[in-house]
């Protein structure tokens, strides 16, 4: 770290170890840094991950991470009334977040990155208005890193957004509050398919989740929209255990072993993620599904995208906001309309009664969730319309507005 | 004493018991009062105003208002 020709990367998470791979893939000099001193804890997280996101090639999942291979999902309707997708050949993984965030960053490291830990950025330097380093907290005393380029992958509550000020504070609505428990001694009825269950009483603007993680284990939690409904997640998700018939039928001898807690930004990317010498990935950026609430394939694609781009800058001596916007275009282009879609149906969504969820759980089929979830036209407009239900046929038309239908 | 703190008649507070340092209530804090650390979290009492945002996110009723 003695020269400050490098790439200072804020944040030792899923988004800053891709970074850091994929700059150290182009050549760069990388430095992580990270106020913990084991990232991955606690775990915050349900711990899904897709198979194959595009682009996650070259940043394979760690093998050692891996708890059960996942071939779908159950969503439940507040009628309970469920909607499968289940394939014949695993799509995604149930991994162990505390594993997989320390592998990958081993990986960073075995690659030529240089890791700082327990170092918490609390400033950034500046040269001629342009961002060139940072000030940490190091074992009790302040140290300033210079760096060509510096990448805030420092989760929700990112300072360098602040700093930056990219993002100032989020609005109660903004984020989802979280909690959840491993469990085991778990009677689960699909071991390989992740079970959704949504209701307004049950879980305001939100879902609770029961993801496998193999041998009668889960990862049961709930997200719940930030000053939405009249009692904590924590009481909702406890309530949800102890009365809910899916619930009593699957987690009925079930002991906890871990408690979680977590923030989810759910409002869809900033609208800008680059300043002249940083950019933000990751959390910080808000690449999180507003619908299903999944960041790390988003943060791991962009983070790739962050590095290679950010290499290149340095390489070329232009760190300006100029340059660096090609990290913003290309990574809108892979999924700025599925962020943007998502949040719109989300919205839609929020105002939909239990009544008409239900029916449209009717006449939806697991593939047509898929694609509306990635913002993907479905064919559902007919057979909407053939229930004569109001509601649904009023939900079907703001639908058809955003080409969804 | 700050500005704020002779204005403001509550403050937030942690229970570091309770507390599993998701940040949700730093996240909506208007004015950065609240201090993320590895093990902790601090509530900033010059800048906090007790304006109770924090309170609204926190998913185990860990961060509450008292009076100053
Ligand atoms: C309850 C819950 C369930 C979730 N479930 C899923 C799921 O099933 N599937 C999925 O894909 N996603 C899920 N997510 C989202 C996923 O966890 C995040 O999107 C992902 O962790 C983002 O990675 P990141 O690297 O951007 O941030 P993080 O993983 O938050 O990493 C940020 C890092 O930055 C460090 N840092 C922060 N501030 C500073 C500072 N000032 N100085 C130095 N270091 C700092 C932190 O210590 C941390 O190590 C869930 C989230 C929650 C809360
Ligand atoms: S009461 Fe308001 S100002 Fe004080 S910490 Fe909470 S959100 Fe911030
Ligand atoms: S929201 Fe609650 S649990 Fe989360 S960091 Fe704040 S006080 Fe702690």
């Amino acid at each position: 770290m003695s020269n400050d020709d490098h790439i200072l990367i804020v944040g030792g998470g899923p988004a800053g170890s891709a970074t850091a791979l994929a700059a150290r893939h182009e050549g760069a000099e990388v430095t992580i840094v990270d106020r913990k001193t084991h990232v991955g804890i606690p775990v915050q997280c349900g711990e899904a991950i897709g198979k194959t996101g595009p682009g996650i090639a070259e940043i394979e999942i760690p093998e050692e991470s891996i708890r059960v291979p996942i071939r779908g999902f159950r969503v439940y309707s507040p009628a309970l009334i469920s909607v499968d997708f289940a394939e014949k050949e695993p799509s995604g993984y149930i991994i162990d977040r505390r594993v997989f965030d320390k592998e990958l960053l081993a990986r960073a490291a075995e690659s030529g990155s240089d890791v700082l830990l327990g170092a918490k950025v609390i400033d950034l330097t500046r040269k001629n208005g342009s961002v060139d380093g940072v000030v940490v907290r190091h074992n009790g005393a302040r140290k300033t890193i210079k760096a060509k380029v510096v990448i805030g992958a420092d989760g929700v509550n990112s300072e360098i957004a602040r700093l930056t000020g990219l993002r100032r504070s989020f609005k109660p609505a903004d984020i989802d509050s979280c909690y959840g428990y491993e469990m085991v001694n778990c009677d689960l009825e699909f071991p390989d398919l992740m079970e959704f269950l949504l209701g307004s009483e049950l879980c305001p603007r939100g879902y609770i989740w029961i993801f496998p993680k193999g041998e009668g284990r889960a990862n049961v939690g709930i997200g719940i929209g930030g000053g939405f409904g009249t009692h904590t997640a924590q009481q909702y998700l406890d309530h949800f255990i102890k009365h809910h018939e899916i619930a009593k039928r699957q987690l009925a001898k079930a002991k906890i072993v871990e408690c979680r807690v977590g923030a989810l930004p759910v409002c869809g990317p900033n609208e800008q993620n680059v300043v002249d010498g940083a950019l933000l990935v990751g959390d910080a950026a808000g690449h999180v599904h507003p619908i299903t609430g999944g960041g790390m394939g988003y943060a791991i694609v962009c983070g790739s995208i962050a590095g290679q781009v950010a290499a290149k800058c340095v390489s070329k001596g232009d760190v300006s906001a100029d340059r660096l916007q090609e990290y913003e275009t290309k990574w809108r282009k892979r999924y700025g309309d599925e962020f943007a879609q998502s949040l719109k149906l989300r919205d839609l969504l929020i105002e939909t009664e239990d009544q008409t969820l239900d029916k449209l759980a009717k006449i939806v089929t697991g593939d047509s969730v898929v694609k509306m979830a990635s913002a993907r036209k479905v064919k559902i407009f007919a057979k909407a319309m053939a229930t004569r239900d109001r509601k649904l046929i009023t939900l079907m038309k703001e639908l058809r507005k955003l080409k969804m239908v | 004493m700050t500005p704020t703190e002779k204005t403001s008649k509550k403050l937030a507070k942690v229970n570091g018991e309770i507390c599993g340092i998701c940040q949700a209530c730093a996240t909506v804090c208007p004015t950065n009062a609240i201090d993320v650390f590895e093990h902790y979290i601090v509530v900033l009492p010059d800048r906090c105003t007790g304006c109770g945002t924090c309170t609204k996110v926190c998913p185990v009723e860990a961060i509450t208002l008292v009076k100053r």
